[in-house]
């Protein structure tokens, strides 16, 4: 049976302005109509500029200088973009629809009906459809996004890490409501998480970290044969965790703490604008614990986090190290934090100022700044990337940038706030070992995340978090290979 | 900007056109030279705004503090310190004249005046409905109208950016560090992220617009359509009586001595 063409590129050159080398170098690929494709590959491969290329985005909207042999571009498409927050040009959600509607000159009173209509297709269910998109969730915004590409009833989909922001519970709910929609479209996808989206697709495309394609062909074969490879580039594909756990064996030391807790806590609240958003009733927190903060989105998780830094007025009883936090200078002192962006923490012009900023407000010895700083660098892997902007590095760089620029004046206690949110499976196994190797010293890691793999192989410690409630405390007792020291008592 | 009040006729007005009547009587008020004639106008506009803006008197009368305050201002110094050869009283450098009174009463219901129009339109009006009206009413390119709408978009995200921005710099120990040269850090510290952020959002909101197919051609339907209705009519009257029977009643029953 002969498949009809709709998307395709024919010996593909490409390049980024300023970069050396070529991004792509005679790179060819097609897609039949009705086909689901993912491409796949290390973060920088070219993936996302793949599916630029194929919408036709570039050049005609994002000017990149690049020749093609032959380039076909759907008549129709539609393109769902990562970030949730920077595709929308409207306020509210009916508004964002009617954008799209307006483009396509559909008279005014049939709009109404469209938009109820698309909205229902992606299960965004608004009271009233009049809703400031401000108030959506991250999954919401992602549907009303879907939404509105539908509205140009398009004959392929676009979809750029279209779950890369969403939650695990999000993601999944995501991929089942695009099975729905999607069923009679042509569907290329870029995703690193694949659990859910492995259900959906028929054919993958496999990227090397030279923008080759070193595979391309159905699911079960490449999923079998390229195992490596996948592993290699820090895809997370299924079965990466339990291959992690084999092959390294977790030693847990739960003998760190002697007894003294370092951060306690009674009848604690978290205030935002007068408004009770955290309370803890009591916790109290050892040396060497790793602490994982679980719960559901607008749970409260973060809020507990700016509590304990005091970004936010805070009540009741919270001491550090026996001290009540009222006597504390500054809360700095025995915390860090790490952001969940780590864009908004940068503050110097190269990496190597970056992790040295807080030693030179500190006044401490260039000399001993230099050695610090060098150690960091090469823990971090970051030693040939130190004259650069932090601006300009990936994703996963700028991450470790942000965790070696808080840790660099050791603390007793580090919070990260999603540290391993949007990563690939290389960067967030490494960074784990890192805190674990803090721990080990002594150090108090404090985290909120969603993978419940943390919470099962590192943590020592886990709490729930419920409508602005710590309703739960629980030491996580199941540690492979290695028996439980003590129970704590609380 | 809060748009959270009830919806009154005057929301219902044509944008642009209560764009273009506000911004006439602006240039009107730089030409009323008498006081009586000022504060009648004032007067007449602080009704409009006072009792059909639909919102609550708390918040407009909190919205109203700055400018009570720049009323105060401008019209004092005016008083204290302006010139006139009838004097009512002086002490020191402050010399009360029946003129400089007079004028200073003249400039302070000026600012009073701009400041209840300028409320009457923002607090009635969506900058989204305006941007609308101007690309129907005005034909204003829809580039321009819907890079502003975008743009309008990005300021409650640039708040909350600058919050953890300040969070992230007390982290990393900012606040220990004074002196001229951690002003300038600190300066540096908010605006680079906040700009290239900002800048890297416009330019993805941008190709996202274009990849719903929005192009520059005059030829496009809308959401929201205005044309003119009897509430214009009502507008523009409104406006004609309050100038007409504030002169009127200037002329012949001043409150303020002539």
């Amino acid at each position: 049976m002969k498949m009809e063409r709709i998307a395709a590129v024919e010996k593909l050159r490409l390049k980024f302005p300023g970069e050396g080398a070529l991004l792509f170098k005679d790179l060819t690929v097609s897609i039949d109509k009705g086909e689901k494709v993912l491409l796949l590959g290390p973060s920088g491969s070219g993936k996302s500029t793949l599916l630029q290329v194929l919408s036709g985005l570039i050049p005609q909207s994002i000017e990149v200088p690049m020749k093609a042999e032959q380039l076909k571009c759907p008549a129709s498409w539609g393109f769902v973009f990562q970030d949730p927050d920077s595709q929308f040009c409207m306020p509210f959600a009916d508004e964002e629809i009617a954008f799209v509607l307006e483009n396509l000159c559909v008279p005014k009173e049939e709009m109404r009906e469209k938009i109820q209509y698309y909205l229902n297709q992606v299960g965004l269910k608004l009271s009233d459809i009049h809703t400031s998109i401000d108030t959506l969730s991250g999954g919401m915004k992602q549907r009303l996004a879907i939404a509105s590409v539908l509205a140009l009833e398009p004959e392929v989909i676009f979809l750029d890490e279209p779950t890369a922001m969403l939650d695990p519970q999000g993601t999944k709910e995501m991929w089942e409501m695009l099975k729905e929609v999607g069923h009679d479209k042509t569907v290329i996808i870029v995703e690193h998480k694949i659990d859910h989206v492995l259900e959906f697709i028929e054919r993958i495309v496999l990227f090397n970290d030279a923008g080759q394609i070193i595979a391309d062909g159905p699911k079960e074969n490449i999923l079998s044969r390229y195992k490596n490879e996948m592993k290699e580039y820090g895809i997370w594909f299924p079965g990466v965790w339990d291959d992690y756990i084999q092959e390294h064996e977790i030693i847990r030391e739960h003998s760190i703490h002697d007894g003294a807790s370092i951060l306690q806590l009674r009848d604690f609240g978290g205030f935002r604008k007068k408004e009770a958003k955290i309370k803890v009733e009591q916790l109290s927190v050892h040396k060497g614990e790793w602490i994982v903060i679980k719960g559901e989105n607008g749970a409260g998780k973060s809020t507990l986090l700016h509590a304990l830094m005091q970004f936010i007025h805070t009540t009741g009883k919270y001491e550090l190290a026996g001290t009540p936090i009222k006597k504390v200078k500054n809360p700095t002192d025995y915390l860090t934090f790490v952001f969940q962006n780590p864009e908004f923490q940068f503050v110097a012009n190269s990496v190597y100022e970056e992790i040295a900023y807080s030693l030179r407000i500190n006044k401490k010895h260039p000399q001993e700044i230099a050695v610090r700083v060098q150690e960091l660098l090469d823990v971090f892997q970051m030693e040939a990337h130190q004259a650069n902007n932090p601006f300009q590095l990936s994703m996963g760089q700028k991450r470790r940038l942000s965790v070696a620029a808080s840790i660099v004046i050791d603390k007793p206690i580090i919070l990260l706030d999603e540290p391993t949110f949007g990563q690939d499976s290389k960067n967030t196994f490494a960074l784990l070992e890192w805190f674990e190797e803090y721990r080990s010293r002594g150090v108090t890691v404090i985290m909120v995340t969603h993978d419940d793999h943390i919470s099962d192989h590192f943590a020592t410690r886990v709490w729930t978090v419920k409508d602005g409630h710590v309703i739960s405390d629980q030491n996580v007792t199941q540690q492979p290979r290695v028996p439980m020291a003590e129970a704590y008592i609380f | 900007m809060n748009f959270a009040g009830a919806e009154t006729w005057l929301h219902k007005v044509n944008p642009s056109l209560k764009l273009g009547i506000l911004m006439v009587l602006c240039l009107v008020a730089l030409f009323i030279h008498d006081s009586n004639y000022m504060m009648n106008v004032t007067i007449g506009v602080l009704l409009l705004f006072l009792c059909f803006s639909g919102h609550s008197i708390k918040h407009m009368l909190f919205l109203f503090v700055p400018f009570c305050f720049i009323f105060i201002s401008t019209s004092s110094a005016m008083i204290f310190f302006g010139k006139g050869e009838t004097l009512w009283f002086k002490w020191g450098l402050i010399s009360v004249t029946e003129e400089s009174f007079m004028r200073g009463l003249l400039v302070g219901f000026r600012a009073m005046l701009f400041a209840a129009l300028g409320l009457t339109f923002s607090l009635t009006t969506r900058p989204v409905n305006l941007f609308y009206s101007l690309m129907q009413q005005v034909k204003l390119k829809p580039k321009y109208a819907y890079s502003f709408m975008a743009a309008l978009r990005l300021i409650p995200i640039m708040m909350e950016e600058f919050h953890m921005i300040r969070n992230a710099m007390k982290v990393r120990g900012f606040a220990r560090s004074t002196g001229i040269k951690a002003i300038y850090f600190k300066l540096k510290a908010y605006s680079i992220p906040l700009l290239s952020g900002s800048i890297r959002r416009a330019h993805r909101i941008a190709v996202a617009m274009e990849a719903k197919r929005f192009t520059d051609t005059a030829h496009r339907t809308y959401y929201y359509e205005y044309g003119f209705s009897r509430k214009d009519q009502v507008f523009i009257l409104y406006f004609i009586i309050v100038l007409l029977a504030g002169f009127y009643l200037a002329i012949h029953f001043p409150l303020l001595p002539k």
